[in-house]
């Protein structure tokens, strides 16, 4: 369940002050270098959360290696408090509202040496997808977040975006595509417009409790304006999956960015609860009572 | 798998003869043969209004849901012709009955299947008396319209010689889950879902109420024949004393607020009607009721909104309806069976095993003709299986390790990660099939077969 922090930097090196107030006048003359997305890191299912459940999840990224601060400075070189060595706590709260809708909540945080421990912002998100009586050959959802970021981490603090998800399970093999767009409505990237911000998943079943494969999550730019390679952000997660128990989701993944404007090794990890309020008798051939 | 070759009206009019003149009897049965049938059902497609605008596309037995209600004579024989009018082969299993393998109707068995425009005419003598109910036994696979995923059930009771009938009014109902997909299980593989589920052929609240009077003493004969899902049933406001189970009396009547019916299971009710109003008759699970699963019980008089009252949370156990000692007889042979799934993907049906081994490939056990066998099953996966023996009837002897007696099914639930052990006498020659009655489990890998040396 991705979201989008507009958290724009480039990537911090060891240079002198005055390369710095000319490093930091370049940045504010050229486009946003890079955005990247390492609050929460997942690629959406197109399964909501069912009535009368709700979904705890804890999302933990720790930055290896990331965005580092300016010699002097408690900043990057994009104004915003460094990445480097930076861990992240993510509480995800996604209340369940028909069988086809759902409602999250995000509360972020930013652990890291120098800064302690700070919120970083909230967002909402709002999603629906097609019911399982339309019968369609593939899952569908569409998800919409809005929320705000302080300053401090992010170049925009009033973001929105809308996530249309495609998903399928074929067997033992599984595929995800989540084509987002963003839109900043405060902050340096007002004026650019929508930007497009893909990730995609496959994985597959190992056995019943452990699925492995590869996350992908990109940032484009905006689509009046695609940024060049360079400057787009391109990461891989090999990720695993651990399906113990139908309360529980557990993911976990190292993700390596492959150009400059994407952070260059990210650990994140996922545990997730689920908590069913109902106290139905379970239909199907699961065990009934 | 393979068809057996199925013959037309004609075929089995020349065959029957020359059977019948070849064993130097029986003209009896030639003239059997010759007769028309007590019983004629047509299989065909049927486009079932279950509310308005709410059509389901499906498969039915003589253009009716259920199909037509047999009722017979205990002892008496029967015969049933059945026109496939469909463009797949077919075949008519008569769940709960002793009757030879070739007219049981599985294939499994050697009952032959009725090709697409074919006919079979289906002899045989019902017994033992008591609700039985008679459907399709055909592969569905990954068609969730075919098999008992369709329409093709109904139900047969068959009269005992001496039957009480302390009852003002008798009522067979059918509970039935339509328009099956593939979805994600909570055990992580997939199971069978549904759009919508009924009592008879309506959902609740469109079809014709159930009409009683204050002072009534009404028998209801519940019928599971959905293809994979367990219901749960009250009669909102009534208590519910169980008299059968499977067609069989329970050596100990007991009143119930709700009742568990797993695919294949039958039930007979009695309720007093006390309590004079309007109510529901349905899953206890309101968005299954919700679905359709549900029939409206009147008052004569009575008139509004049909009230729904939740029941108390219970669990249900086949215990209260047996004796609490073990069983008399001690079984001549134990056979321990092993239920196991074995994952094929998160996107993908299970495969069953018994003893390690799916279907065809599982053990043909050898069963000698008079002896009593004891079924010891280990089920070591997380679903509930509803097993079914065909052609016999069996004794719950053991329920996840406490002893029990006295309650003849053919049909038990073997809950998930328990153990269970059923007893039989091994009293009816022939191929004798023994599965679990989901039909995404029986479809994949969970049957087995005995065969009498």
């Amino acid at each position: 369940m991705g979201v989008y922090l507009v958290l724009r930097r480039i990537r911090g090196r060891k240079i002198g002050l005055l390369w710095t107030v000319v490093l930091l006048l370049f940045v504010s003359a050229v486009k946003p270098a890079a955005a990247q997305d390492n609050y929460e890191i997942q690629v959406y299912g197109s399964d909501t959360v069912a009535p009368r459940t709700t979904m705890l999840e804890l999302h933990s990224n720790f930055t290896v290696d990331g965005s580092k601060p300016l010699p002097g400075s408690v900043y990057a070189a994009d104004q915003l408090y460094p990445t480097n060595h930076a861990e992240h706590e993510t509480v995800e709260i996604t209340q369940g509202i028909t069988s086809w809708s759902e409602v999250g909540f995000y509360i972020f945080t930013s652990a890291r040496s120098g800064q302690g421990w700070q919120w970083v912002g909230d967002h909402i998100r709002p999603r629906v997808r097609a019911p399982d009586s339309w019968h369609w050959p593939v899952g569908v959802s569409l998800s919409t977040e809005i929320g705000y970021q302080r300053r401090d981490f992010s170049t925009d603090t009033w973001t929105w975006e809308i996530r249309p998800i495609v998903d399928k399970q074929i067997g033992r093999w599984y595929f995800a595509v989540n084509p987002a767009f963003e839109r900043s409505f405060h902050g340096q990237s007002v004026s650019q417009g929508v930007g497009f911000a893909p990730n995609a998943k496959f994985s597959y079943d190992f056995n019943k409790y452990i699925s492995g494969g590869l996350e992908y999550y990109a940032d484009y730019g905006s689509l009046r304006d695609i940024y060049t390679f360079h400057n787009q952000q391109q990461q891989f997660f090999p990720a695993i999956d651990l399906n113990v128990s139908p309360n529980w989701e557990i993911n976990f993944g190292v993700g390596v960015g492959v150009t400059a404007g994407t952070d260059h090794l990210i650990v994140k990890a996922i545990l997730g609860r689920r908590f069913d309020w109902t106290h139905h008798r379970a239909g199907g051939s699961e065990s009934t009572q | 798998m393979s068809f057996g070759k199925s013959i037309n009206r004609r075929e089995f009019l020349a065959q029957a003869g020359v059977a019948a003149l070849g064993a130097g009897a029986s003209l009896q049965a030639l003239a059997q043969a010759q007769a028309a049938a007590d019983f004629r059902l047509e299989i065909a497609p049927l486009k079932l209004e279950i509310a308005p605008g709410k059509v389901i596309h499906t498969v039915a037995y003589s253009g009716q849901v259920p199909g037509p209600l047999i009722r017979w004579p205990e002892g008496k024989a029967i015969t049933i012709d059945v026109v496939n009018r469909t463009d797949i082969p077919e075949i008519v299993h008569w769940h709960g009955l002793w009757i030879p393998s070739d007219q049981d109707g599985a294939m499994e068995e050697g009952s032959p299947m009725i090709a697409p425009g074919g006919e079979r005419r289906y002899c045989f003598t019902p017994r033992p008396s008591g609700f039985r109910w008679y459907h399709t036994h055909i592969y569905a696979g990954h068609d969730l319209k075919r098999g008992l995923y369709s329409a093709q059930f109904g139900c047969f009771y068959i009269d005992p010689k001496n039957a009480p009938g302390a009852y003002d009014q008798e009522i067979f109902l059918s509970l039935h889950d339509w328009n099956a997909y593939m979805g994600g299980s909570a055990d992580a593989s997939m199971d069978a879902f549904y759009d919508y589920s009924t009592i008879g052929d309506r959902m609740l609240g469109h079809g014709e109420p159930i009409r009683v009077r204050a002072g009534q003493r009404v028998l209801f004969r519940l019928l599971n024949s959905s293809a994979t899902m367990t219901h749960w049933l009250a009669l909102a406001g009534h208590d519910m004393t169980v008299v059968a189970m499977d067609g069989n009396p329970v050596p100990v009547q007991a009143r119930v607020k709700a009742v568990r019916l797993a695919p294949a299971e039958r039930i007979d009710l009695l309720v007093e009607m006390n309590q004079p109003g309007v109510w529901m008759l349905g899953e206890t699970r309101a968005e299954v009721r919700k679905a359709g699963m549900g029939v409206i019980v009147e008052y004569a008089g009575r008139q509004g909104e049909a009230k729904w009252i939740d029941p108390p949370e219970m669990i249900w156990e086949y215990r209260p309806f047996a004796r609490q000692d073990p069983a008399t007889s001690e079984p001549d042979v134990r056979i321990p069976l092993i239920f196991i799934s074995k994952f094929r993907g998160h996107g993908e049906f299970d495969y069953w095993m018994i003893n390690g081994k799916s279907y065809p490939k599982t053990d043909t056990i050898r069963l000698d003709e008079g002896r009593r066998y004891r079924l010891v099953m280990h089920n070591k996966s997380t679903d509930d299986h509803p097993i079914h023996l065909h052609r016999h009837t069996f004794e719950v002897t053991s329920l996840e390790g406490k002893s029990m007696s006295g309650l003849r099914k053919d049909v038990v639930v073997v809950r998930g990660n328990t153990t269970a052990e059923i007893d039989f006498l091994a009293s009816n020659p022939g191929l004798t099939l023994f599965h679990c009655h989901q039909q995404s489990h029986m479809d994949f890998g969970f049957m087995m077969l005995f065969r009498y040396r």
